[in-house]
């Protein structure tokens, strides 16, 4: 191993010295050589000639190799013309002395020969310098370019992946402009609203949302451009067949370096399944609630109208069978007054059946505590958002900040307040226009706060407006006609007032609470 | 037990109420008229008996048996009484179930008096009717039960229109015999002609 090392270290030294001896001896004195004989045998003719000619040719030669063997070549060329020259054509000729007046001639050669020589291969130098430096920029030129066409490529394949990936997501898919210019759209989304992606262009967009939503949707939008945010709203979207469908729109803007929008990129996922059980749930709901409150208190009126009308039918019986005995000939006083006296004990039984209900209704446990009235409404149209929503309601609050604290029972004023709220929301069912339901707040004098529910609805006629708070008066079909009342009882148990204006758009309730001292 | 046609009319209220039950007897004894309450519909239907004349006045609201099975189960068991149905909660359906069960009046609690004692009058006079109308298929009845075998043959035969000579053929027998058997039967059922026997003779076998 040791030795094989040994070889090889030394085959490697010798390969060196020999292309060391190549480059710096044989290759520069062939050429040295070469140019010098060529000279050398030009010289001999031409001598006869022209008087002194081996001076051009032998400052040729020297030129010649110091161009292409470089500066040792030059000088070995240099060396060996002044030693032909002094040899051959100097006198005395064929001897390497020289004469006496030859000797300045030889020297001015001997220093043009070499200042050509130095000339010649810093010329050559300078020229292969820059012929490498030309060949390493060509190099560095070509590579770039390499370069620049894999990343175009390279580029190209990404963009084709992703338009791939848009066409696979099985949802639909566009890309607008910072004004909401639709520039791209998937064929998913193309494929659903059956036009091309130019049914899409010049604000048309809107054309294809639910006329209903198209306001929901730009609410969206414009809060998100407030914001700077994404946006997510859910609006119906027409399909191809004209029929509607209920979408989940997300929205994410694209920002340039300083912050500009400069694109949207949207999404529209189908919820219209979901949508549908929901709308099922919340139906079944609501038919549940709403029967579960008409029946119970159904069941209750029937109970008491059953327990009152038995003393009353006994009464009616007795009272008869009274004047019957009086009328009589001859009057049988003695069963009259036995009538009179059933009469009197059935009118007892009658009035005590009241008094079971009352005693019934006000077993409720009796509640006041300190409470925020703006909180409770705060929370109440919290509890309304939904379905505000699904009305197409908004609800604006205008609450005083400074409101004292005020004793009640929250739980039974924000029933109130719901009751109103609903039915302020269900007066504007039918109107066409901004449908706005409006609760606020204000102190009246040091010792009163008044609360207002105001709606946009068609308002109440007078004849309504006398009746509308005694119990089973109510103008909705399904209605039990207790809600108002119920409102009332609670509203005084709290020795407050409540009132119906009209209002300049619709109708508004007012109720006040008194401030406890 | 008393004779038929011979028992005082009753007017027999059933409901659960006491004070109503006394209003109501004191109502119609304010008429002159007798009274019996009940205050469930078994009690009523245990202690009914084919000698109970007069009329039913029935809540529909009971403990138990209600008073619409009350007169479903008379009807079923063949009883007839005229039946004035009294409820608190007169809806409709319930009015035209009671009034197409066979009820003569649906009254509405409370009521007027001249209602009910209307209601009563036309109910005493339905069940008269009908008391004199078993009465004489009853006492035909019991003409018939007198009547021997071979003349209730004949019976049958003469009143679906065979001719004595017909019926001589048929049961082997002279036309004397059967002229005999056919005088002896007029007598025992009192038939004044031949059209009166045909009469009685469906009115028993209805």
């Amino acid at each position: 191993m040791r030795s094989g090392y040994d070889v090889s270290m030394f085959a490697t030294k010798l390969n060196r010295i020999a292309i060391w001896t190549m480059e710096y001896g044989a290759k520069p004195g062939s050429i040295a050589v070469c140019f010098v004989l060529v000279a050398l045998l030009w010289t001999f003719p031409l001598q006869h000639v022209i008087a002194y000619p081996f001076v051009f040719l032998f400052f040729a030669a020297v030129m010649g190799s110091a161009w292409f063997g470089g500066a040792i070549a030059g000088y070995l060329a240099v060396v060996l013309s002044t030693l032909l020259i002094t040899y051959l054509f100097i006198p005395p000729l064929f001897s390497m002395t020289v004469a006496k007046d030859s000797q300045s001639y030889l020297a001015a050669f001997i220093l043009y020969a070499i200042a050509i020589s130095i000339v010649s291969s810093a010329r050559r130098r300078s020229e292969s310098a820059v012929r490498s430096a030309r060949d390493q920029l060509e190099d560095k030129v070509r590579e770039r370019t390499a370069e620049l066409l894999r990343s175009n490529l390279e580029i190209q394949e990404s963009t084709r992946q992703l338009r791939m990936l848009t066409e696979a997501i099985p949802q639909q898919i566009w890309r607008a402009d910072a004004s909401g210019q639709v520039e791209y759209c998937n064929q998913h989304l193309l494929d659903y609203i059956g036009g091309s992606a130019e049914t899409l262009r010049d604000g048309s967009f809107f054309s294809i949302l639910h006329a209903e939503d198209a306001s929901h949707f730009r609410q969206g939008w414009e809060a998100a451009l407030a914001a700077g945010g994404r946006f997510e709203v859910e609006v119906r979207v027409r399909g191809a067949d004209g029929g509607f469908r209920w979408f989940l729109v997300r929205g994410i803007p694209q920002r340039s370096q300083d912050s500009q929008i400069t694109h949207w990129y949207g999404i529209h996922i189908d919820v219209e399944e979901r949508h549908r059980t929901q709308q099922g749930l919340l139906s079944a709901h609501e038919d549940l609630s709403r029967f579960s409150r008409t029946t119970s208190l159904a069941e209750m009126a029937a109970s008491i109208a059953h327990e009152l009308n038995q003393p009353l039918t006994a009464l009616a019986t007795h009272a008869a069978a009274c004047r019957r005995w009086l009328q009589a000939d001859p009057a049988n006083v003695s069963r009259a007054s036995a009538a009179a006296d059933m009469i009197v004990q059935e009118s007892t039984r009658a009035a005590n059946v009241v008094r079971r209900v009352r005693s019934l209704l006000s077993k409720t446990d009796y509640v006041r505590e300190f409470a925020d009235l703006n909180n409770i409404i705060v929370e109440l149209t919290r509890l309304l958002r939904d379905d505000a929503i699904r009305r197409g309601i908004s609800i604006t609050l205008r609450l005083a900040e400074d409101l004292p604290k005020l004793e009640m029972d929250p739980v039974q004023i924000q029933q109130v307040l719901l009751n109103l709220a609903i039915n302020g929301m269900e007066a504007m069912m039918k109107i066409n226009g901004p449908k706005v339901l409006e609760i606020g707040t204000h102190s009246r004098g040091q010792d009163e706060v008044q609360v207002s529910v105001t709606d946009c609805g068609p308002g109440f006629s007078e004849q309504v407006k006398s009746k509308m708070f005694e119990p089973f008066f109510t103008t909705k079909p399904e209605g039990t006609g207790m809600g108002l009342a119920i409102c009332r009882s609670i509203i005084e148990a709290h020795d407050g007032r409540v009132w119906a204006e009209q209002s300049p758009k619709g109708s508004s309730f007012q109720f006040t609470l008194k401030v406890s001292k | 037990m008393t004779k038929f046609g011979t028992e005082v009319e009753t007017v027999f209220i059933v409901d659960d109420d006491s004070a109503i039950c006394s209003g109501l007897c004191d109502l119609i004894e304010s008429a002159g008229l007798k009274t019996q309450s009940y205050s469930s519909a078994e009690e009523f239907f245990e202690s009914w008996n084919p000698g109970m004349a007069g009329c039913l006045v029935l809540d529909v609201r009971l403990p138990g048996m209600s008073g619409m099975e009350l007169h479903a189960k008379l009807v079923e068991s063949d009883i007839f009484i005229p039946v004035i149905i009294m409820t608190g909660h007169g809806d409709m359906p319930m009015v035209r179930k009671a009034l197409k069960a066979g009820a003569i009046e649906f009254l509405i609690k409370p009521f007027r008096d001249e209602e009910l004692l209307q209601a009563v009058e036309l109910a005493f006079a339905l069940d008269r009717n009908q008391r004199r109308a078993d009465q004489l298929v009853n006492s035909i009845q019991a003409r018939a039960e007198k009547l021997s075998e071979r003349e209730r043959q004949v019976m049958n035969l003469v009143t679906a229109g065979l001719t004595n000579r017909q019926i001589a053929e048929k049961l082997y027998l002279s036309i004397v015999t059967i002229k005999l058997h056919r005088r002896q039967v007029m007598k025992k059922m009192q038939a004044e002609s031949l059209a009166d026997l045909v009469r009685m003779s469906e009115r028993i076998s209805a």
